[in-house]
């Protein structure tokens, strides 16, 4: 059967290119939408990362009034508590970023200053990801812009706090927050500083949920938190948190949206082309019949032409996706570029996926041509 | 070799029952050539359809080397179609993106050896071994119908079943199609023509004719073609 396929292919030659077009036209969309997918969600993922943490997980004793007051918890809870929630095998634990801290209001140089001391950030060992924040040496700072317009102090100057002399690393631009009057240093500096050796009073976090505030996800989060950290409470920045869940929802619903759509498009391309080919092979139908042919070798005839046309369009369609996302893709995604690159898994999804595509789309026109009565055909010609 | 008993085919129409095929009753012997004549419209195609187990009659049987066709299943009747029985059909339909011999070789049931050498002599014996790798429309009408004539043959079926195979030739064409089809015949197969001209007449040995779907003279009349 498949030199006759090979030869009708050959022969119809408008009605297969046009056939190859529309297949090719799928694969190479779908390629290129997929080899740039991840160029897309990391990109997204950046975006969400920089509006910073959502949670924060405060002692349960914590004062909340003074808290938002002041900015800080005036309770402190064991550092092993971040330890305990990283360890947690649960919904929670689909964290991507964990950020201990202590926080401490001192008088330096005639003001106020919030002392914050950062332990190094835990990353979900599962996800590969980078760090957030920036990395503080032992025995330095970072002095918010505020604090070093007052102290007049610039990057490697020294600066004694406690008895001790810390290195000012640098003097951060102005963000226009709290952060400001803040002096960054690293956790086991700032509890010697403050008189609190292993202790910390705040946790940040970005929650993996995902979930928009109108899904309540602090109810969820609580629930989850309640069982493995009795002593702390978890607030959320809903603001922050609705934003990063709407970024990667419409992200993934863009996807869940075009991959039909485009699947539907092309099986219909392929599906009245089909239909139009049996049409025009009505008298070579009933030949075939009257020849003594079966239904099966007459379904082969139409099914097989769609897959073989399908296999060579996975082909040219993966070439054509690739080139495109390789050629168009950096200058869409300039920050997440690198990320861009062949993905050969998707030509043997494209080889195996074409293919099939083809064969069910033709299914219903093989099935037209299997009950089409040849004698009808033969009689009418 | 090939009976039918109280035939009938009739199809629903917006004007009604048209009885397209009405009581027929036929009787065909092995080596025998039969030509059924009658005008368009008298039921001619619907007959050799019917009798060739590709058209399901609304009564009757047809009865072929002892079977009754329609007694079988679409697949067996296929079956039959394929090894026993050769069409012929006024417009050809030849398969048109296979070369001359790709289309004899669709008409082997896939039962004999060599039946690419078997259609290569065939088709020299046509007169169209120079044509071999053409394509259908690299063809004369008699050519075409030359190359119909070897994809009924090629699986030396018991029965060759022609529908107006002269309809679409000119006068030496049709005559050269007889020849052929009186030639297999005298080899022992079987043919049945239907026609609503004259060039068949003279190579048939008996003719029957068809009106309204009703035999209406000659099913035993026997001739010979003297110029045959």
């Amino acid at each position: 059967m498949l030199p006759l396929i090979l030869r009708e292919i050959s022969f119809r030659k408008g009605h297969t290119t046009i056939m190859l077009c529309g297949l090719i036209s799928v694969t190479a969309l779908m390629t290129a939408y997929l080899s740039t997918e991840s160029a897309a969600e990391r990109e997204t993922k950046r975006v969400a990362r920089d509006l910073g943490f959502n949670l924060r997980i405060l002692p349960k004793q914590t004062d909340m009034d003074l808290y938002w007051f002041q900015g800080f918890s005036n309770q402190t809870m064991p550092e092993a508590t971040v330890e305990r929630l990283a360890n947690y095998q649960g919904v929670f634990m689909t964290y991507n970023h964990l950020m201990a801290s202590l926080r401490q209001k001192i008088t330096m140089g005639g003001g106020d200053v919030i002392l914050v001391g950062v332990a190094p950030t835990i990353t979900s060992p599962d996800k590969k990801k980078r760090p957030m924040g920036f990395t503080i040496k032992s025995r330095t700072l970072h002095l918010g812009y505020q604090v070093g317009q007052r102290l007049g102090l610039k990057s490697g100057d020294t600066l004694q706090l406690s008895g001790h002399d810390f290195k000012i690393e640098k003097v951060m631009v102005e963000y226009g927050t709290e952060e400001d009057v803040y002096v960054y240093g690293t956790l086991k500096d700032v509890q010697g500083i403050a008189g609190k050796p292993g202790q910390i009073n705040e946790i940040k976090a970005i929650d993996c949920l995902c979930l928009t505030a109108d899904q309540d996800p602090i109810s969820i989060l609580r629930k989850e938190l309640e069982k493995i950290l009795p002593e702390a409470r978890v607030i959320q920045d809903r603001v922050q948190a609705d934003a990063r869940a709407r970024q990667r929802q419409m992200v993934q619903r863009k996807f869940e949206f075009l991959s039909p759509f485009l699947m539907v498009c092309g099986a219909i391309w392929v599906a009245v082309l089909s239909a139009l080919n049996v049409r025009e092979r009505r008298s070579e139908i009933g030949i075939w019949r009257a020849l003594g042919k079966g239904g099966g070798f007459i379904a082969g005839l139409v099914i097989g032409k769609a897959m073989i046309i399908g296999f060579f369009a996975g082909f040219i369609g993966f070439w054509v996706g690739n080139s495109m996302a390789l050629e168009v893709g950096p200058s869409i995604f300039q920050i997440t570029a690198k990320a861009i690159k062949t993905e050969w898994s998707y030509l043997v999804w494209s080889l195996i996926l074409t293919p099939l595509l083809a064969a069910a789309a033709s299914f219903i026109p093989a099935m037209l041509a299997v009950t089409q009565d040849p004698a009808e055909t033969l009689r009418e010609s | 070799m090939l009976t039918c008993e109280s035939l009938c085919k009739y199809y629903q129409s917006p004007k009604g029952m048209v009885k397209s095929l009405d009581e027929i009753n036929l009787s065909v012997s092995k080596g025998e050539f039969l030509e059924v004549r009658g005008h368009s419209g008298s039921g001619k195609t619907t007959l050799l359809l019917t009798l060739g187990a590709m058209m399901h009659p609304t009564h009757g049987k047809v009865v072929f080397k002892g079977t009754d066709l329609y007694r079988l299943n679409r697949a067996k009747r296929a079956r039959v179609r394929s090894s026993s029985i050769g069409f012929v059909f006024q417009m050809f339909h030849l398969i048109p993106y296979l070369d001359v011999v790709g289309n004899v070789l669709a008409g082997d049931d896939g039962n004999h050896s060599g039946a690419r050498s078997k259609s290569e002599a065939l088709l020299q014996e046509l007169g169209l071994g120079h044509r071999l790798n053409h394509l259908p429309n690299q063809l004369s009408a008699g050519e075409k119908q030359r190359v119909a004539l070897a994809r009924a043959m090629v699986a030396s079926p018991d029965l060759i079943l022609a529908d107006e195979p002269t309809g679409n030739l000119d006068p030496e064409n049709s005559k050269e199609v007889c020849r052929h089809l009186k030639r297999y015949q005298e080899k022992g197969g079987t043919v049945i023509v239907v026609t609503h001209g004259d060039a068949v007449h003279d190579f048939a040995n008996r003719t029957i004719d068809l009106k309204a779907g009703e035999i209406i003279s000659g099913p035993l009349v026997d001739h010979q073609a003297g110029d045959a």
